[in-house]
């Protein structure tokens, strides 16, 4: 995108309603990579079903409640980077700088909990090849958790966006911000996926 | 207008939450002295929550709600197709256990 391509200023606080938020190519990018996750998800859906056992005796090892409270977490940043947006959106960039750094602290806090659930299981014995269960648990949790990675470098991108008057653009704020929600709602299967379930 | 726009995003996040926390009450349903028993309306109930989040995430934390109609009527047919695959793959899985 162009200098001339970027809108620098303060735009209107309701969006116009025939643009895509942060562009069409974030779009398809997210559809896709949301395509590529439910066939993940068929697959770990299948092979349940054919070993049913095998998976419920290794779902009675995760704790329910911190699967809930990993998913809060992320809700949370993801509702701190919509007011990101927001604030972005009516000019009010101190707010919006401070929504886009609550967002990433949210997203560590999110990585320590789920490192923390890891340490403990495999302290318990339960690794990528103790069960067809936990292969799909680590397979899954640990290629979300690469996009959650990248969700940082996307934050950075942000904050850099946010910080000079010269840089801002409200639709690469947009597009940022439409990465993080993904990596929120390819949580939000991936947990009642594994943790609910039955 | 501001304080509108923010009151709506913490009701949703507000709805979002509530959901995750139905969670607690389903599993406490499905497990039977601390042993997950399988269960077809825990795992359809439990994929229909999480297809819900999905769509109020799109719809109100990525805007989707205020897109074209092209973005809108595209987002609802992915979550959709979404619950499909899910669904299919669940039902045959089950039907050639």
């Amino acid at each position: 995108m162009t200098t001339t391509e970027r809108d620098v200023s303060p735009v209107s606080e309701e969006r116009p309603s025939q643009r895509v938020p942060g562009g069409r190519d974030i779009w398809v990018f997210v559809l896709f990579e949301s395509a590529i996750f439910t066939s993940y998800f068929c697959v770990y859906l299948f092979n349940r079903t054919q070993h049913e056992q095998v998976f419920l005796l290794g779902q009675s090892h995760l704790l329910l409640w911190l699967g809930v409270l990993e998913t809060i977490v992320l809700l949370t940043s993801s509702w701190a980077v919509a007011r990101c947006v927001q604030h972005a959106r009516a000019g009010r960039y101190d707010a919006s700088t401070r929504d886009a750094f609550l967002t990433a602290g949210l997203g560590v806090l999110f990585l320590v909990l789920k490192v923390a659930e890891w340490v403990r299981l495999i302290h318990a014995g339960h690794t990528f090849t103790s069960s067809e269960f936990f292969q799909y648990f680590f397979f899954l949790t640990v290629i979300h958790c690469i996009h959650l990675l990248i969700g940082f470098v996307v934050l950075g991108v942000l904050w850099y966006q946010l910080s000079d008057q010269e840089r801002r653009s409200q639709q690469t704020v947009e597009t940022c911000a439409t990465y993080w929600h993904s990596v929120d709602f390819f949580w939000v299967v991936i947990f009642a996926l594994l943790y609910v379930v039955r | 207008m501001e304080d509108g726009s923010n009151r709506r995003l913490f009701v949703v996040w507000l709805i979002l939450v509530a959901i995750s926390l139905v969670y607690l009450w389903i599993d406490h349903s499905a497990t039977h002295q601390g042993i997950p028993t399988a269960s077809t309306v825990v795992t359809v109930v439990a994929i229909c929550f999480a297809l819900i989040k999905v769509r109020i995430i799109m719809r109100e934390f990525m805007e989707v709600r205020g897109a074209p109609p092209v973005l809108r009527r595209l987002t609802d047919y992915w979550v959709l197709l979404m619950a499909v695959a899910l669904f299919g793959a669940y039902f045959a899985g089950r039907a050639v256990a």
